[in-house]
């Protein structure tokens, strides 16, 4: 068996690229610095079951997603996501006869606009931390790690139907969260 | 037809992680040519599932350990790696 590259090595190789990618999902310095620790030490525990059939980065990327994923489903261990049942919150944008409570603006910014925007992504990130657990722990694996929707469902033991709910929800509390705190009144339709 | 926007904000939003049957394509198309609010609503859930996306492929060069985190990694790993060497010490 190949003796393990150091770890050493790989953390000045691949050191800034993975700390990039938990950056751009997790948000948060100390988290990314965490998990990129446990990535590089399961790495180099686990080297045996290294094929050689990707490139180094690539496994120690597969390995570093794995955590992430982990990370975000601490926050639900042991509760039931599919208990989905209660009043919905939904229901708070919209008027008895079912029309809008609040009409919703159109939202004139591009992408590219958003994305190098270091204000709207701060507020991007209050707003998903303010969803409520179940919500927020989705959201993070389907629209932030940009998980398959059936990996989620295998992830979170939810059904596919639930999950549909939990991300409707998220994605409507978002839209107001970010209508209220970034895209503002005034620049309605 | 009580529910119609809540079903088309549904429908908007499962657009996203699962491709719609043609019956629900064609119902969400012709509510959103009617209403203009889940015609916004669908918009800005697309627009943010976009941002998102990007956010994970875009390569920010200025996005980098610091020295700081840098060393304490290294030493994190040699401590590590050190008690995995010798177990008894």
């Amino acid at each position: 068996m190949a003796q393990p590259d150091d770890p050493q090595q790989w953390l000045n190789a691949h050191g800034d690229y993975l700390y990039r990618y938990a950056m751009s999902r997790m948000h948060d310095s100390e988290i990314a610095q965490d998990l990129i620790q446990e990535t590089l030490l399961a790495a180099w525990r686990g080297y045996d079951n290294f094929a050689g059939q990707s490139t180094i980065r690539t496994w120690l990327v597969g390995i570093l997603k794995h955590k992430i994923i982990d990370h975000i489903r601490k926050e639900i261990r042991g509760r039931d996501l599919n208990d989905v049942a209660g009043s919905d919150p939904t229901s708070a944008y919209f008027n008895q006869d079912g029309s809008w409570s609040e009409s919703p603006h159109a939202w004139r910014d591009n992408p590219e606009a958003l994305l190098n925007n270091e204000q709207f992504q701060q507020t991007l990130q209050s707003c998903v931390k303010k969803l409520p657990a179940k919500q927020r722990v989705v959201f993070q694996m389907r629209d932030i790690v940009g998980e398959e929707s059936e990996a989620v469902c295998k992830q979170c033991e939810i059904t596919t139907t639930n999950l549909h709910v939990l991300l409707h929800r998220a994605r409507m509390a978002l839209r107001k969260c970010l209508e209220t705190h970034w895209f503002g009144g005034e620049r309605s339709s | 037809m009580k529910h119609a926007c809540r079903q088309a904000t549904m429908l908007a939003s499962e657009s996203l992680d699962r491709p719609l049957t043609l019956w629900e394509r064609l119902k969400l198309k012709l509510h959103l040519s009617m209403c203009r609010n889940c015609s916004n609503c669908h918009d800005s859930m697309q627009l943010l599932h976009r941002v998102q996306t990007m956010m994970r492929e875009q390569e920010s060069e200025r996005t980098r350990l610091s020295d700081q985190q840098r060393d304490a990694l290294r030493q994190a790993l040699a401590q590590s790696i050190k008690a995995a060497n010798h177990p008894q010490e």
